[in-house]
């Protein structure tokens, strides 16, 4: 075994070695004078492209009272341009301002005016969402993308970043940048007030009708004090239901600029020439300002937070733990604490809440939640197996906590998480669309893109005693918050 | 008083720009031809009759595979439903070849490699995937795990007490009681429908996972799909050596009850306290691949498959407002028809308008057909996008084997492709006349019937299910 364990090790630094060389080998990176980082990465087996937009723009970002206003934002994005949707733009624009006069009147009529005032201005809202719409298709980008091959077209907003994803054959890369500039340089808010409905639909559907959705917006709300993480993404009920377009185009127009974006292709590409269409598209846009509001820092935790949420159905819990984010060395300490607790059969949470004492039908571990551009959170989550109930978890979970501290981690042990760590990076290489998002992620949060395969090396050297000693710090009492949802006593 | 202060904003919102004068109109822009064959698996059979599928990819020093086995969920007795993916589990988890359940995934996890194994309604599957370095020990592990189960009685109380509580907390999903009611009640009597419960589950006895695999799981039903850094020559003779000697045995596939392809129209309701109705409406429809299904699976894509463009999508999310996820669906059925359904999920408030623009929707592609338009884009949608079938090795060299096991007729796919060239306006509301029937629509709906803004009743009769 010991023999076997050396060779282990050495193959493991020369494979992370070989691995940073053959992604660097195969990215050119640019940067447009407007700020856009530009990643363009060779994978030339099949003619296709996978395409991947992050902006550093996310629900941190918003104003009080505009919750969630960033994910809207992401669903207008789909809505098309002048000149990619519209039937006839100048008279759409009209129609569209004339719509925001009608909504701001009757916002203001639903707060002092009487059933028939409202009525009327309802009836001229309607009016005038029905002319403005009737001057426009409904999806034109998706239309557009669809027709030519598009595959995957998704966008997602978090806390810290919104990223916007499609897969095309090779051929139209210049079709995706035509696109997704003029999205950049001018959206057209269409289909606004409908798309403010989609989206409370979508807030019942993940965070009010479904109870971990529910615990979960709970548990952030106690976790943090101050700081935007505490805040869901999608915002509350009351502040979708009144956003108008205006506010979400100010938003837009603060925040989607290209120096707050990257730009990345994996895919078949060859550099020289779409580097040249590229930069014809993209490189029109004017930068922005690099102002970024400082959220309010979140304040020390002094005393353990609990809170029990009811809810009809069978119970979860959760804990959640403040730590430093990246590139803080405990930031990936405990990444590797997360692989040991939690990342497969043999990990120590598994092996003893799943297996041995059968508390717990799963449980899982992750080590920066929900966001990673401050300072964020180590959660456990666990769903007992009846008739455990949640503090049976909880005492478990601290229990393979003092564990650590106490007796610290095996040296095989830890080989195994590194690596896991190095053949998740390896496999993640083989992807189109998950090397991109990796690396637009890497580029925005992670200091570089190269750090995907670079951070190995940070990895690599974390010892035993490290572990012990950030476990020792981080999992404390008084630094953690946990939330239980039950059903209701009757 | 942000609002008002917002007032002043608009006539900027006024100004339309133009995008700059020097970019063309998307619909302008050519594509240079792309010029691919995607690469195509090698086929061979050891000596026992395992049919393997091999694909080299020598980028990155990974290898992966599946065996799949003609061992699918259909075949669970009525009284043992999750039979085949009880199995399944305990392949892996249960102990193979002598080792221990803990020796597997010790050794496994040290080496950062997967071996993983699964039952749908249609095959068994178990897979690997490994660093080239080691894969002469994950494949001896795999090898164990598809052949010599060990089925530790411990693992299989363990695994049966976990399913038990998933069962449990089914109902807290909205959505998964609403599938799992809905396609027992599409299917009737069928085991294509059947869902496991906790009599089920506890039914199930060591001695029926040991009989269950030695009864399906044979070379003869096995064929194995790999993909990644190998010598094609050089792999299967490491499966010969792996595998040869797994005795060939004849399997009898039993018998599956006749699918009744018309269950009685009615309307399910489910009471649950929600905010939103969880609604499905549809019926039993074609075979897959069948000249049929061809055409309505254009249809489909036209109504509510198509994505953003599609007409439940346009009509219920991007003009009404009224949902987040909505749209329609034809699953592929090979040993019994596929299943054709429209879905959404709104407030509950809505939940009557929202069944009648489905059903709207259905008959309206029946009356007026489709137009030019959609028609091209559902056809461009569909032959432009077909390249992304060969993009990855593994989906290739997986496909190859799934044909082949599902008895599919070679170039099933390049026929079907040039089937959607070729379709018409009319054929595709021949389609739809023949083979939606709006009228005879078993409907589902999860949800809380007080805010519903319609009674069910009038959309059919109603039967209100009591969950356990």
């Amino acid at each position: 075994m010991k023999v076997r364990y050396v060779v282990f090790v050495l193959l493991w630094l020369l494979a992370a070695t070989a691995m940073a060389q053959d992604l660097a080998d195969r990215v050119t990176e640019v940067t447009l004078d407007n700020g856009l980082r530009v990643l363009l990465v060779e994978q030339t087996s099949a003619p296709v492209i996978a395409f991947n937009l992050t902006f550093d723009v996310g629900a941190v970002d918003e104003p009080e009272g505009l919750g969630g206003i960033a994910h809207m934002v992401e669903h207008m994005a789909f809505k098309g341009t002048p000149s990619i949707g519209s039937l006839d733009p100048e008279a759409e624009a009209a129609a569209l301002a004339k719509l925001e006069v009608a909504t701001l009147a009757l916002e203001r009529v639903r707060s002092v005016g009487d059933a028939d005032e409202i009525a009327a201005a309802e009836a001229a809202f309607a009016q005038a969402l029905d002319e403005a719409q009737g001057l426009a298709q409904a999806s034109p980008i998706d239309n557009l993308l669809a027709t030519n091959g598009g595959v995957g077209l998704n966008a997602s907003t978090g806390l810290d970043f919104t990223s916007y994803v499609v897969s095309l054959p090779a051929n139209r890369l210049e079709l995706y940048a035509r696109i997704y500039a003029d999205v950049l340089f001018d959206t057209t808010f269409r289909y606004f007030y409908p798309e403010r409905d989609v989206v409370r639909e979508e807030r019942r559907q993940r965070n009010e009708d479904d109870p971990q959705g529910f615990l979960f917006e709970a548990f952030l709300g106690e976790a943090f004090e101050r700081h935007p993480y505490r805040r869901p993404p999608v915002g509350s009920a009351e502040e979708i239901e009144g956003y108008t377009a205006t506010e979400a185009e100010a938003f837009f127009d603060a925040f989607y600029h290209p120096n707050r974006a990257v730009l990345v292709l994996v895919g078949d590409v060859d550099p020289e020439r779409d580097l040249a269409i590229i930069e014809r598209y993209f490189g029109v846009l004017a930068a922005g300002p690099d102002f970024r509001p400082r959220p309010p820092s979140e304040p020390e935790q002094m005393a353990e937070r609990r809170r029990t949420v009811n809810y009809d159905a069978e119970p979860q819990i959760v804990i959640g733990y403040h730590k430093p984010t990246y590139p803080d060395r405990d930031a990936f300490v405990l990444d590797l604490v997360d692989a040991i607790l939690s990342s497969g059969r043999t990990s120590r949470l598994f092996q003893r809440m799943v297996i041995d004492d059968q508390s717990a039908l799963d449980i899982t571990t992750t080590s920066a939640f929900p966001g990673v551009r401050y300072d964020n959170l180590f959660l456990f989550y666990g769903l007992p197996r009846a008739p455990f109930v949640p503090e049976d978890l909880e005492t478990a979970f601290y229990d393979e906590i003092e564990r650590i501290k106490r007796a610290g981690v095996d040296a095989e042990e830890l080989q195994k998480v590194k690596n896991q760590v190095r053949a998740s990076v390896l496999r993640g290489l083989a992807s189109g669309s998950g090397l991109a998002s990796s690396l637009a992620f890497n580029e925005l949060f992670g200091g570089g893109w190269e750090n995907l395969v670079g951070d190995l090396e940070i990895y690599d050297s974390i010892t035993r005693d490290e572990i012990q000693d950030v476990v020792r710090r981080v999992f404390t009492e008084e630094n953690r918050t946990v939330s239980i949802l039950v059903r209701e006593e009757e | 008083m942000r609002r008002f202060l917002l007032l002043t904003l608009i006539p900027l919102a006024t100004l339309a720009l133009a995008q700059p004068a020097d970019w063309p109109h998307p619909s302008e822009l050519s594509f240079a031809p792309i010029d691919f064959s995607a690469p195509e698996p090698t086929r061979a059979e050891l000596s026992n009759g395992v049919v393997v599928y091999l694909l080299e990819n020598r980028s990155l020093p990974l290898i992966s595979a599946t065996a799949y086995v003609d061992a699918p969920a259909v075949f669970d007795p009525a009284d043992m439903v999750g039979l085949a993916s009880f199995t399944a589990s305990q392949l892996r988890e249960g102990g193979s070849g002598g080792r221990t359940p803990e020796e597997i995934d010790l050794r496994l996890e040290f080496l950062a490699a997967s071996v993983e194994a699964s039952a749908n309604d249609a095959f068994s599957s178990v897979g690997f995937s490994a660093l080239a370095e080691n894969v002469d020990e994950v494949i001896a592990i795999w090898r164990d795990v598809l052949i010599a189960p060990d089925f530790d009685a411990e693992r299989i109380e363990i695994e049966r007490q976990r399913r038990i509580e998933s069962i449990r907390r089914v109902v807290d999903d909205p959505v998964q009681i609403a599938v799992r009611e809905f396609f027992f009640r599409l299917a009737e009597g069928h085991p294509s429908g059947f869902y496991s419960t906790e009599a089920t589950v506890s039914a199930i006895g060591r001695n029926d996972l040991v009989d269950f695999h030695a009864r399906y799981f044979q070379p003869g039903a096995t064929i194995i799909a790999i993909s990644g850094d190998f010598d094609g020559e050089t792999m299967v003779a490491k499966l010969e050596a792996a595998l040869g000697d797994w005795p060939a045995a004849e399997v009898e596939r039993p018998q599956l009850p006749a699918f009744n392809p018309t269950p009685t129209p009615r309307v399910y309701y489910v009471e649950k306290d929600l905010q939103q109705s969880i609604v499905l409406v549809g019926h039993p429809s074609v075979f897959a691949y069948s000249d049929a299904y061809n055409d309505l699976s254009v249809a489909n894509d036209i109504l509510g498959a198509g994505g953003f463009s599609s007409r439940i999508f346009t009509e219920i999310r991007t003009r009404r407002g009224l949902a987040y996820s909505t749209g329609s669906a034809l699953s592929q059925g090979f040993d019994y028809p596929g299943n054709f359904y429209a879905f959404s999920i709104s407030r509950g408030e809505a939940t009557g308008e929202v069944i009648a623009l489905l059903i709207e929707e259905i008959r309206r592609l029946q009356d007026s057909g489709v137009s030019d338009a959609e028609l091209e884009r559902s056809r461009e949608t569909i032959v432009n996008s077909a390249i992304f079938r060969d993009v990855s090795v593994a989906a290739i060299a997986a496909r190859a084997a799934r044909v082949e096991l599902l008895g599919l007729p070679e170039g099933y796919y390049r026929r079907y492709l040039e089937n959607v060239q070729g379709i018409t306006r009319d054929e595709i509301q021949q389609v739809a006349l023949q083979q939606l029937r709006p009228d005879e629509l078993v409907i589902m709906v999860v949800g809380n019937a007080e805010i519903f803004d319609r009674p069910l009743s009038d959309f059919g009769e109603v039967i209100s299910i009591e969950l356990e």
